[in-house]
C-alpha cells in the first residue's frame, strides 16, 4: 500500500530543485552558529540562552514529536552539521560543475578514504549516545558545555569529509542520526524505487555513481535495493540523478518497515535497548522528584556521579538486554522453537522500536510543554544581554497544557505498547512460521510481557 | 500488512480468529476500554481535613518531593527556602508561590481537583531549575490505575489487530 | 541564471548569512554597549566570585548607568546608605538602573536578596569622586566619624551580658500604661533607654519604686519605657529589615534557628577568619534583657569578627539601625504597637 507523493503537483519540482533543501540548510546553519556562539559568549543561565532553549526545547521538540515520527529521516536532509563538509567535498555548494569524469564525486578538498570496513555498523554511535547521555544533566543545563559540543560535532563532520567519502559523519558517527535511523523504520514516508528491475539492467549506477545532475547516495546506500528507511538520509540526491526517474517518495503506512524479517542486526537491536534504558533513566533523574538522582546525575566526576554513571550503563548495555534475552528464551522454550537464540532474539528487538518511539513521545511531552514558553524571550534575548529585539524578552515563564499532558503521555505509551504487542506477534510469526497460531502467541508473550512491564514503568515514572 | 485471510483448513491444527471473532473481539475491546477509561471513580470516602504542609526548597528539590492530601482538603502550604529564592508552581491548580531564606511564604486552597500533580520551582534557581520537581497527589491516581487497565486491553488489541499469516506448509 | 552565477549565488547566500549573523551578534553588542553606555555588571554568588566588577566608579551628579544581570540564582542590587529602592536581579536578563550622587565618598552596594550562606559577603564599592572644594561628609562618613554610641559609651561589646533576674512572663508595655504610674523623666529619655539594658532599668525601678508594685509589674514598666522610645513605622521598618536580613539565619520567630542557622556551624575557619558561631537567639531572655540597645547596635555595626555576623555599618543609615534593635525587643516585650 504505497502512495506516490510525487504525483501531487509541486512535489517533484520543489525536491528535484537544490535551492528549497539549501535554503532550510542555511537557515538550520545559521540557527547551528549561532546557538554555539550563544552557548559559548551568551549568559550562564540555560532557561534564558538561546543555545539551551532552542536546541533542547525547540529543536528537540520539534524532532521527536513531528520529524521522527512523520518524517523519518527528514531532519537529515537539512541538518546543517554535515553540510560545510560536505560543501568542502564536493567543491560545491548546488549540482556538480560538470567538468570531469569525476563529477559526480566533485572536485573539492576530500582524501575520500573508504571508511574502514570494522566500523560499518551503528557500535560507534551507540557509543557516542550513551556517552552524551551520562553527561546529559550538565549538557542540558549548561550553555556553555552545549556549545562545546555543538563546535565538536561541527568539526568533527567537516574533518571526517576532508578525510572520508560521502557522508560518514552522519552514517557512522553521528549520536543523534544512529536513533533517528532506528526510528525511521516507523514513518509513513519513505524514498524508493518504483521499479526496481529497471536498476538491475541500468548499468552507470548514477544514483550511487553520481552524474552531472547530482551527487552519488552520500549515505553510501544503493537506492535500487533499498528496502529499509534506516540509513536513508532523504537528501534527495538520487532522485536528481536517476535518468528514468525512477527514484520516488512514497506515503505508506507507519511502521511498514518492520515487516521485513531480512536485514536485522545485533548493533540495531542494542541501539533500541539504549534508547529504551535512557528514556527510563530520564524519566527517573529529569523529571522525577529524587533529587539526589537529580545531583548525582549533575555532579560529574564526583562517586556519587560515577555511581548514577555505572548504574545507566548496566542499565542499558547489561539489564534491559538481559532481561529481554531471558523473555526471549522463555518464548523458545514455548514454542519449542529450533531457531537459534541470537537471530531470536535480534528479530524480537525489533518490537522494542515502536515502544521506544513512544516512550520518547510520552517524555518529550512533559518536558518541552513544561519549558516552552522560554522560548519567547530566548527569541528576544538569545543571549541574555538584556536585549529585546522583538518585544517577548520579559514574558514570564508558565507551563504549557499541564492538565492535559498526563493523559496524552498514557495515550503515547498505550499506543507504543500496542503497537509492540502486535509487531511481537508478528516477528513470532516469522521466527516461526511452521508453528501454529497458538504456539507463536505463547513464543511472543514472554517479550510482550516485557514491553508491558516496561509501559508500566514509564507510566509510573511520567504519570504516577 | 499482509492481506491473508484465514480460512478453516482441515490440515491446520492452529485456532486462529477468523475475521468475525476478531472485530466482535476488537468492539468488546473498545467497550471495555472505553468503560475503563470514562467511568467515574468512586468518591473519596475520607472526610476533607484541613492539613498543614512544611515544604522545604533547596538546590534542587523539595522535601518532602511527594505530598499526599485527600479530595477537598483545606491545604495550606508553608513554603521555605533553604538557600536561595525559590518559587512553587502547581500544576491543574495554576497555584504561584515564592520564597526567600527567611521570609516563609503561605498560601491555602481547597484540593478540589483529584489526581496527581507535579509541582515546579518558577524561580531560576541554578542549573538545575527545570528539573526541580515534585509531585501532590490528591486522592488516588485514577490515571494511574486506569492506564494500568488499558494497558492489558492494548496488549490484546495489539495482538487481534496483526493478522497472522497462515502457516507456509499447509497452503 | 547559469549553473555558474547560482553557484556563486549560493556561496554568497550562506557566507551572508551564516558569517553575518555571527557578525551582527557582537556588532549588535557592541552598539548597545556604547549607546548605552552601560556594560553588563554581572552577580553571582558569593562563592563564584560575587559582583564582578566589584569597584565601580563614578562623578557627582553624572549619572551611573548600570546594566545588572544574574549569572545564577536570583540577586538583588541596592546601595548602602542611601534611600534608593532595592531592584531584582534576574538571571539571565538585564535589569537597568540608573545612580545620580549628590556626594562623593566610598560607596557599598550590596546583594538583597538571600543567595546562599554567604550573602552577605557579596558586597562591592562604588568610588565617587566629586568637585574637592564642596566636599560634604558622605552619611557613610558621617557614621564613621561621628562614634556609635557603645563607643562613647565605653562597652565592651564582646562581653557577656547576662541578666541577673528574669521575668516569669513577657512583660507587656500597655498592661503597663494601664497601671497609672508616673515614671521618672530620666528613665524615658532616649539616651538613657539606649545605654542600659532593661535587666539594669529593672533594678534601678525595683530600688526606686514602692513596693506596692509587683516584680512583674516592674518589668512591664521596663517594656513602656522601650516603647515610649519607639513607634509603630519604627517597629514596622525594623520588621521588614529583619525579614530581609536576619530572619534566615537569627530565625523568623527570632529563635536562632534560621533556615542558615545549620550552615553556618559547618564554615571553615579559613573561609570566615574567625571561628562561627551559632547565631543568637532574640527569644532568649537571659542574653537578650542584660543587653543594651547599643551594645545591640554596637553588634550590628561592627559585625562578629569571623563569628558568622555580617557587619551592616556601610549598609544601614543610622535610623535604620535603631529601627532593628527597637524590633529585636518585640521578641521579649509586648506592645501595642504591633508590627
Amino acid at each position: 500500500m504505497r502512495y506516490d507523493l510525487t504525483r501531487l503537483p509541486l512535489l517533484k519540482p520543489l525536491l528535484r530543485s537544490r535551492w528549497p533543501q539549501l535554503l532550510f540548510q542555511i537557515m538550520a546553519l545559521g540557527g547551528f552558529v549561532f546557538a554555539i556562539l550563544a552557548g559559548l559568549v551568551g549568559t550562564p543561565v540555560g532557561n534564558h540562552n538561546f543555545s539551551i532553549v532552542f536546541v533542547w526545547i525547540a529543536w528537540w521538540a520539534l524532532l521527536m514529536l513531528i520529524a521522527v515520527p512523520l518524517f523519518g529521516r527528514g531532519w537529515c536532509s537539512i541538518c546543517p552539521i554535515p553540510v560545510p563538509g560536505e560543501w568542502l567535498q564536493r567543491g560545491a555548494v548546488l549540482k556538480p560543475s560538470g567538468r570531469g569524469p569525476s563529477a559526480g564525486s566533485g572536485r573539492g578538498l576530500s582524501w575520500g578514504r573508504r571508511w574502514p570496513n570494522r566500523l560499518r555498523n551503528l557500535w560507534l554511535q551507540n557509543g557516542a549516545f550513551a556517552l552524551v547521555a551520562l553527561f546529559s544533566a550538565v549538557v542540558l543545563t549548561q550553555p556553555r558545555v552545549t556549545g562545546i559540543m555543538l563546535a565538536a560535532f561541527l568539526f568533527i563532520a567537516v574533518g571526517t569529509s576532508l578525510i572520508f567519502e560521502r557522508r560518514a559523519f552522519c552514517r557512522y558517527l553521528c549520536p543523534v542520526g544512529g536513533f533517528i535511523g532506528l526510528y525511521s523504520q516507523l514513518a509513513p514516508v519513505e524514498v524508493r524505487v518504483k521499479d526496481p528491475a529497471l536498476c538491475v539492467t541500468h548499468t552507470p549506477k548514477t544514483c550511487y555513481l553520481g552524474s552531472d545532475d547530482g551527487y552519488g547516495c552520500p549515505w553510501q546506500v544503493f537506492p535500487g535495493r533499498l528496502m529499509k528507511n534506516t540509513y536513508c538520509g532523504m537528501c534527495g540526491e538520487c532522485l536528481r540523478t536517476c535518468p528514468y526517474d525512477n527514484v520516488t517518495v512514497n506515503l505508506r503506512p507507519f511502521g511498514a518497515d518492520l515487516q521485513h524479517p531480512t536485514g536485522r542486526r545485533l548493533d540495531e537491536a542494542f541501539k533500541a535497548f539504549i534508547l529504551l534504558g535512557s528514556v527510563l533513566a530520564y524519566s527517573a533523574v529529569m523529571l522525577g522528584p529524587w533529587g539526589a538522582l537529580k545531583s548525582a546525575a549533575y555532579a560529574v566526576g564526583t562517586a556519587a556521579w560515577l555511581g548514577y554513571a555505572l548504574t545507566f550503563l548496566i542499565l542499558i548495555f547489561g539489564l534491559l538486554p538481559g532481561l529481554f534475552w531471558i523473555a526471549v528464551r522463555a518464548g523458545r522454550v514455548f514454542a519449542r522453537s529450533n531457531t537459534p537464540t541470537r537471530q531470536t532474539f535480534i528479530a524480537f528487538a525489533y518490537a522494542l522500536i515502536p515502544l521506544g518511539l513512544a516512550a520518547w513521545i510520552a517524555f518529550s511531552l512533559a518536558f518541552v510543554f513544561a519549558n516552552l514558553s522560554y522560548l519567547w524571550p530566548a527569541l528576544s534575548d538569545p543571549f541574555g544581554w538584556g536585549w529585546n529585539l522583538f518585544g517577548t524578552a520579559s514574558m514570564a515563564w508558565t507551563p504549557y497544557l499541564t492538565r492535559v499532558i498526563p493523559a496524552l503521555q498514557t495515550l503515547a505509551l498505550l499506543g507504543g505498547l500496542m503497537w509492540a504487542s502486535a509487531t511481537a506477534h508478528q516477528i513470532a510469526g516469522e521466527q516461526s512460521p511452521s508453528v501454529g497460531h497458538a504456539s507463536g502467541l505463547s513464543q511472543s508473550l514472554p517479550v510482550i510481557l516485557f514491553c508491558l512491564l516496561v509501559t508500566l514503568a514509564l507510566l509510573g515514572l511520567l504519570v504516577g | 500488512m499482509r492481506n491473508i485471510l484465514l480460512k478453516d483448513a482441515p490440515q491446520t491444527r492452529a485456532i486462529s480468529p477468523t475475521l468475525a471473532t476478531r472485530r466482535t473481539s476488537l468492539i468488546w475491546l473498545a467497550l471495555a476500554a472505553l468503560t475503563i477509561a470514562f467511568l467515574p471513580a468512586p468518591a473519596s470516602v475520607a472526610a476533607p481535613t484541613d492539613r498543614h504542609i512544611h515544604l522545604e526548597a533547596s538546590r534542587f528539590a523539595y522535601a518532602p518531593a511527594v505530598i499526599a492530601v485527600s479530595p477537598g482538603d483545606r491545604v495550606t502550604i508553608e513554603f521555605k527556602a533553604a538557600d536561595v529564592v525559590h518559587g512553587l508552581y502547581l500544576d491543574g491548580y495554576s497555584l504561584n508561590l515564592t520564597a526567600e531564606p527567611g521570609q516563609t511564604a503561605r498560601l491555602t486552597f481547597v484540593a478540589d481537583r483529584p489526581g496527581t500533580f507535579r509541582f515546579r520551582c518558577s524561580v531560576t534557581c541554578g542549573p538545575l531549575h527545570p528539573f526541580m520537581i515534585g509531585k501532590l497527589s490528591v486522592g488516588p491516581n485514577w490515571l494511574l490505575y486506569r492506564a494500568i487497565g488499558l494497558s492489558l486491553l492494548s496488549v490484546i488489541a495489539g495482538l487481534l489487530l496483526i493478522k497472522r499469516p497462515a502457516p507456509r506448509d499447509t497452503l | 541564471m547559469t549553473a555558474k552565477s547560482a553557484e556563486r549565488a549560493a556561496r554568497l547566500l550562506v557566507i551572508g548569512l551564516v558569517a553575518g549573523l555571527a557578525l551582527a551578534v557582537f556588532a549588535g553588542r557592541w552598539v548597545v554597549e556604547t549607546r548605552h553606555g552601560a556594560s553588563l555588571l554581572h552577580a553571582r554568588i558569593a562563592e563564584a566570585g560575587g559582583w564582578t566588577p566589584g569597584d565601580l566608579s563614578a562623578t557627582v551628579g553624572k549619572p551611573l548607568h548600570l546594566r545588572l544581570t544574574s549569572d545564577d540564582v536570583m540577586h538583588g542590587f541596592a546601595v548602602g546608605q542611601t534611600d534608593w529602592p532595592a531592584v531584582d536581579v534576574l538571571p539571565g536578563k538585564a535589569t537597568d538602573v540608573t545612580l545620580t550622587f549628590d556626594r562623593p565618598g566610598t560607596y557599598t552596594f550590596y546583594c538583597t536578596r538571600w543567595c546562599g550562606l554567604n550573602h552577605w559577603r557579596m558586597r562591592g564599592t562604588i568610588e565617587v569622586r566629586g568637585p574637592v572644594e564642596d566636599r560634604l561628609q558622605t552619611a557613610a562618613e558621617l557614621a564613621t566619624t561621628t562614634p556609635p554610641s557603645y563607643v562613647t559609651l565605653g562597652l565592651d561589646i564582646d562581653a557577656p551580658h547576662l541578666a541577673a533576674v528574669i521575668p516569669a512572663r513577657k512583660p507587656s508595655a500597655a498592661r503597663a500604661a494601664n497601671l497609672g504610674v508616673t515614671m521618672p523623666a530620666a528613665y524615658l529619655t532616649r539616651d538613657d533607654y539606649r545605654a542600659h539594658s532593661p535587666a539594669k532599668i529593672w533594678q534601678s525601678l525595683r530600688t526606686e519604686m514602692p513596693g506596692k508594685w509587683t516584680d512583674a509589674e516592674v518589668w512591664d514598666l521596663v517594656a513602656f519605657v522601650w516603647q515610649s522610645n519607639t513607634s509603630p513605622e519604627a517597629l514596622a521598618e525594623g520588621k521588614a529589615l529583619y525579614a530581609s536580613n536576619c530572619a534566615a539565619c537569627h530565625g523568623e520567630t527570632g529563635a536562632g534557628d534560621g533556615v542558615m542557622a545549620a550552615a553556618l556551624g559547618q564554615q571553615s575557619h579559613a573561609e570566615t577568619g574567625g571561628d562561627t558561631k551559632a547565631p543568637v537567639a532574640f527569644t532568649d531572655a537571659t542574653s537578650m534583657l542584660g543587653a543594651s540597645p547599643a551594645l545591640l547596635q554596637g553588634k550590628i555595626i561592627r559585625g562578629g569578627m569571623g563569628t558568622g555576623m555580617p557587619y551592616w555599618g556601610p549598609i544601614f543609615t543610622e535610623a535604620q539601625t535603631w529601627a532593628l534593635v527597637d524590633y529585636l525587643w518585640t521578641f521579649q516585650f509586648e506592645t501595642e504597637y504591633a508590627p
